[in-house]
């Protein structure tokens, strides 16, 4: 405690209103209303997942990272910055993201934290760091968004560019017109998507509407993480962006002292971009150029050759094939009143059951399935039972 | 789509209704069949303009012989091509859905310089300049002596109008300003006397405030309209105000100055004449002792408008022996000048009442009440004698001869006031003669009297009962409508205290309070850095602002807020004004925000309008009261008590709520709106304050939420504001506060409809 004198006493604190919370539900209160605007939404989403999309796998992603005065705001505990940094900090798998690269923009600029990479253990390691920065001055959007296009803009158009923005603050210091960005942005397919901490900035809206990205504001931190998910997913490829075959290597990891003697520890060829030195003897050698790598997903320094494992290619599987969705039917056509997920009581107004075993799930739980499960639990199981 | 409102089918040309529309179409319907008048109030943004207009036309068409006619009274330009445009619209759907094209005609009228497409008299930049230059090339006189010379400049629209445009009417059709003069290039003809001349036979007309309650222009432009039309005041919170200041006379110093040279003019010419053509003057002199007999007789068939400047009494009068011949008149004028400027030439405030001015003048200068009577129509006449062709330089004996009739006719509701300084400036002289009208009633009673229906309606216009009474006029319907929404999309919030418990409060004793300009400054700070794009901060005076911001600037404050956001400032200038309302705009769009400055009972306050991101938060600092030093305002309110029962405090405060509801309305422009509404001062928690607001601000308006601390409002608008920022879409609204034929039609939704119009 002592060694934060800076942080604010409880009291010093802003004004919470903590009993709202706990309001359940008012008949025609706002809270109610909106509430019930979001439950359809969450629903929409899951429904939405379904039918057949050509999806942008290969992504390129920058994330800007508002880190202005605002951002030491405490209306999300402890303060903005740590609380974004804490939702991003097991970093979103972002699909089969080819690259995400991580932009802070303070004081009226904008600076590259990391840049564009496969591998998220950098990016961990840059946000651990980024937690002790200072937050101050206003944030830029057009330094921010010009510092990534300049990036973007040499990807290959099989490949989607996108860029997220958590913005904290409702100014920005521009030092020209957004608005001839924004239709620089529009023509070069850059997808704007951007994460309001405190309320509806015009100029966001646009921005996001006019580059066919997303806008959201968030209510509290629960919703800061599910709208963050809704990014992870990949966005449906337009019609224009070309398609292409993509060579990929898939290397073993080997240890080389088991197959020659004579091994001696060499170093990663990750080292080149400065990555802690390390002799090893063991690593993945690209099939290409064996060229040794001690992580993956990396793209081979000397070939170019996308290297990635097995799993990585798993992970994303599920984007392409997503889990049916559930149907919805009241509460009183179940005779079983318990969830085969949690095995609580049912409580909700509806049930949700699988199309394909018949089970019945609540509603969270419906949603744990189709966000971070991706497969049916009972499906699964069943036939090993009967 | 179809509606039928209690019998009545009409055609709405949008796929959605909002309920309140439906209600508000029913009460209309039912004022229309009593022939009555009606007071309604509804919150802007949720289509009043095409609610009034389907249901008015789809009577006309019904019943073509009750109602003739709709006169639509409108304040601004503006306003009027918005009105235009829905018309349109409706129109268009009419001719879609039904197949007939209909023979409706409908026109907007403005004035000279709107309509003008002469090219030299079009491009002059003052409207009476235009009106003055019209004038010189149109007169009768004029044209009458042109047949003489021939070099004359003339204006060719006019005279091809003339020649033909009265034989052959307009055709059917929608006409908004620009499309008038269009047909006017096309044909040739002069928009403004086409649009003049077609309004006689036009099933609908759109124009401003002036051409019904200004008695002047009421005379030339709205006399010969049929008795059976309905006529519409929008947005007429203010129409008081209008009535008064179109019957109220101000004279300076500089007017009786101008006024000097134009009897001076007046005297040469009637010498000149009397040289050359004495006849002229000899038939004027036949023609008054006739009398107004002419006038009378028109009036009696009830083919004109009765003008309140001109009294029934004196139309049965011929003018008197001592005004009648020219020399006269002007040396009437001229007696009648001498004992106004001694007037001026006090040191001390002067009150009193119009039998006293005539006593008093009668006194000094043996002037009688009766030739003072006569004195606006005396004049009329003998500018027409002697064919004086720029009326725009006489405006000034015009005014004074004005005043003269006024005095003498109307011994009730009006106060002659002298001031020999401005309060503000004491030690300057600059000697004022208000004549001022304290009766509102007394400039609406003709169109009250002559029109069958006349419907009285605006945003604000709570509390309904004190229009009927100020006015004069006994309403067959008065509703307040509240908007339904689908989602809470204002959220007024009463401050009224600081961090530190201080009261905020602008009242006289605490407004230099060093304590309460902080607490204000703090407010607008903090709110600068939770509410996006725009902010509208109203004060109460522009001396009040010019204080708190100099105040605030001392202690850094502004500094602070400009981190957040830019700061405007409306200024009484018009053009500078409309420079930082400009700059305003772009930076709320560009992602900059901006807050603005501005004063109630301003022009930002009053005509334009903060949608979406221009005004996300209205910051009221303090209650809008009147300068209730002025003692215009305090005869007026000394009036209201003695005749109306209207107690002082509780006009002033009527007065006060109605500004500050205007003000704060200014955020929301529609359902799909949201903005917060701050009103920052204490007295608004009090019951006779909060009551007087609109109905659909005061039910949003929790006991919660009346006397918060800055804090707490922040927290609350940034609730309030994460809130309104989640995807609302279109499905959302429908069934609650947008309904389909299906919907409306249901039982349950008519019942809910019902409940939405609070009958007082």
């Amino acid at each position: 405690m002592d060694e934060e004198p800076e942080r604010a006493k409880r009291w010093e604190g802003g004004y919470e209103r903590t009993w709202e919370v706990l309001k359940e539900d008012e008949s025609g209160s706002l809270r109610a209303s909106v509430e019930e605007i979001l439950y359809q939404a969450k629903r929409k989403r899951v429904m939405e997942t379904h039918g057949q999309v050509r999806l942008g796998m290969m992504r390129h992603l920058y994330v800007v990272i508002d880190c202005s005065r605002s951002m030491e705001d405490q209306d999300l505990k402890p303060n903005r910055l740590s609380s974004t940094l804490k939702v991003l900090h097991p970093p979103p798998t972002f699909s089969t993201s080819k690259g995400v690269g991580i932009i802070t923009t303070k004081n009226k600029r904008a600076e590259k934290l990391t840049e564009l990479a496969g591998n998220p253990k950098k990016h961990v390691a840059a946000l651990r760091k980024a937690v002790d920065t200072v937050c101050a001055g206003e944030p830029s959007l057009y330094n921010a968004l010009s510092l990534a296009v300049h990036t973007l803009k040499h990807m290959p158009g099989h490949t989607s560019r996108e860029v997220l923005i958590v913005l904290s603050s409702l100014t920005t210091c521009d030092p020209s017109n957004i608005y001839e960005l924004i239709k620089t942005l529009k023509s070069l397919k850059v997808r704007v998507s951007v994460i309001g901490l405190s309320a509806e900035v015009r100029v966001c809206t646009v921005l996001t509407r006019e580059t066919g990205g997303f806008y959201h504001v968030i209510l509290d931190e629960s919703h800061f993480k599910e709208l963050l998910m809704l990014h992870v997913k990949p966005p449906p490829a337009s019609a224009s962006s070309e398609c292409s075959l993509i060579r990929m290597g898939f290397p073993q990891h080997c240890v080389a002292s088991l197959s020659d003697q004579d091994a001696k520890p060499s170093f990663s060829m990750s080292q080149l971009d400065g990555d802690s030195p390390g002799l090893s003897l063991s690593g993945y050698f690209c099939p290409q150029c064996h060229a040794k790598y001690t992580e993956l997903p990396v793209e081979c320094k000397v070939c170019g050759l996308t290297l990635v494992s097995a799993p990585h290619l798993a992970r994303s599987f599920h984007h392409l094939f997503p889990l049916q969705a559930f149907t919805e039917s009241p509460v009183e056509q179940h005779t079983d009143r318990s969830c085969q997920g949690c095995q609580g009581r049912l409580k909700d107004r509806s049930v949700f059951s699988c199309p394909s075993c018949f089970s019945s799930f609540c509603m969270d739980c419906d949603l744990f399935i189709h966000d971070s499960l991706h497969c049916c639990p009972c499906c699964i199981h069943g036939p090993s039972v009967s | 789509m179809k509606l039928n409102i209690d019998g009545l089918l009409v055609w709405f040309p949008y796929d959605f209704i909002y309920p309140e529309q439906f209600s508000y179409m029913l009460e209309l319907k039912r004022t229309l069949d009593a022939k009555g008048h009606g007071v309604l109030e509804m919150p802007s943004g949720t289509g009043k303009t095409i609610s009034l207009l389907s249901l008015i036309v789809a009577y006309q068409r019904a019943f073509p012989l009750e109602v003739t006619k709709l006169i639509y009274c409108s304040r601004t330009v503006p306003e009027i091509e918005k009105v235009v445009e829905e018309l349109r619209r409706l129109m268009e759907f009419y001719a879609k859905e039904t197949g007939e094209s209909n023979n409706f005609l409908s026109l907007a009228l403005s004035s000279r310089k709107n309509l003008c497409i002469h090219p030299e008299v079009s491009s002059l930049r003052f409207g009476k300049e235009v009106d003055g230059k019209c004038h010189s090339l149109t007169a009768s006189y004029v044209r009458a002596q042109r047949h003489s010379n021939p070099n004359l400049p003339t204006c060719r629209f006019y005279e091809e109008f003339d020649a033909v445009g009265r034989q052959v009417p307009l055709p059917a059709g929608i006409y908004n300003l620009d499309d008038l003069k269009d047909f006017g290039r096309r044909k040739g003809w002069c928009p403004y006397y086409l649009a003049r001349y077609a309004i006689l036979h036009a099933n609908i007309v759109v124009y401003s405030y002036h051409y019904l309650l200004d008695p002047k222009i009421a005379d030339l432009v709205s006399k010969e309209l049929a008795k059976n039309s309905v006529v519409v005041f929008d947005e007429a919170h203010n129409i008081d105000n209008v009535c008064i200041d179109s019957m109220s006379v101000n004279i300076t110093r500089r007017t009786l100055d101008r006024c000097q040279t134009n009897v001076d003019t007046l005297q040469n010419t009637i010498q000149k004449i009397k040289e050359t053509d004495a006849a002229k003057l000899k038939a004027e002199y036949r023609r008054l002792v006739e009398g107004l007999k002419e006038a009378n007789v028109a009036r009696e068939t009830d083919v004109y408008l009765a003008n309140p400047v001109l009294p029934d009494e004196i139309l049965r009068e011929a003018v008197p022996g001592t005004i009648r011949t020219a020399e006269h008149f002007v040396g009437f004028l001229r007696r009648f000048l001498e004992y106004l400027k001694s007037r001026l030439r006090v040191h001390h405030v002067v009150q009193e009442s119009a039998p006293q001015f005539l006593k008093d003048i009668f006194d000094k200068v043996c002037i009688d009440r009766k030739p003072l009577r006569f004195c606006a129509e005396r004049l009329q006449s003998l500018l027409r004698t002697l064919e004086i062709a720029d009326i725009a330089d006489f405006s000034s004996v015009t005014l004074i001869s004005n005043f003269a009739t006024l005095v003498s006719t109307y011994s009730q509701g009006f106060t002659l006031i002298i001031e020999p300084f401005e309060d503000r400036t004491p030690t300057i002289a600059n000697p004022v003669l208000h004549f001022s009208c304290m009766d509102p009633s007394i400039a609406i009673k003709p169109v009250f009297q002559r029109f069958q229906s006349v419907i009285i309606t605006s945003g604000t216009l709570s509390p309904l009962d004190v229009y009927p009474k100020i006015l004069d006029f006994r309403p067959v319907t008065m509703a307040s409508f509240t908007m339904t929404l689908a989602r809470t999309c204002l959220c007024p919030l009463i401050v009224g205290r600081g961090n530190d418990q201080v009261a905020l409060s602008s009242k006289f004793e605490t407004r230099e309070d060093f304590a309460v300009i902080r607490n204000y400054g703090n407010l607008l700070l903090e709110m600068s850095a939770v509410v996006p794009d725009g902010i509208v901060a109203f004060f109460t005076s522009y001396v009040y602002m010019e204080n708190i911001v100099a105040s605030w600037y001392e202690q850094g404050i502004l500094e602070n807020i400009q981190r957040n956001k830019l700061i405007f400032i409306e200024t009484p200038d018009a053009a500078e004004t409309s420079m930082a309302l400009e700059k305003y705009q772009e930076a709320c769009e560009n992602g900059r925000g901006a807050i603005l400055l501005s004063v109630a009972r301003g022009k930002v306050s009053e005509g334009i309008d903060f949608v979406h991101h221009f005004g996300r938060a209205v910051i009221m600092f303090g209650v809008p009261y009147v300068y209730t030093q002025s003692r215009i305002l305090k005869a007026r309110l000394e009036y209201l008590r003695d005749q109306f029962q209207i107690r002082e405090n509780d006009f002033l405060t009527f007065d006060a709520m109605r500004h500050a509801a205007q003000c704060v309305g200014r955020a929301i422009r529609g359902k799909t709106d949201y903005g917060l509404m701050i009103f920052a001062d204490k007295r608004y928690a009090r019951a006779d304050k909060r009551g007087k607001l609109p109905r659909w601000i005061q039910e949003h308006i929790s006991d919660g939420s009346l006397n918060l601390t800055v804090d707490e409002s922040v927290q609350r608008s940034k609730h309030f504001l994460r809130q309104m920022a989640q995807p609302f879409r279109q499905e959302d609204q429908l069934g609650l506060s947008l309904l389909t034929l299906e919907q409306l039609q249901s039982e349950e939704t008519l019942k809910r409809i019902a409940q939405i119009a609070h009958q007082t």
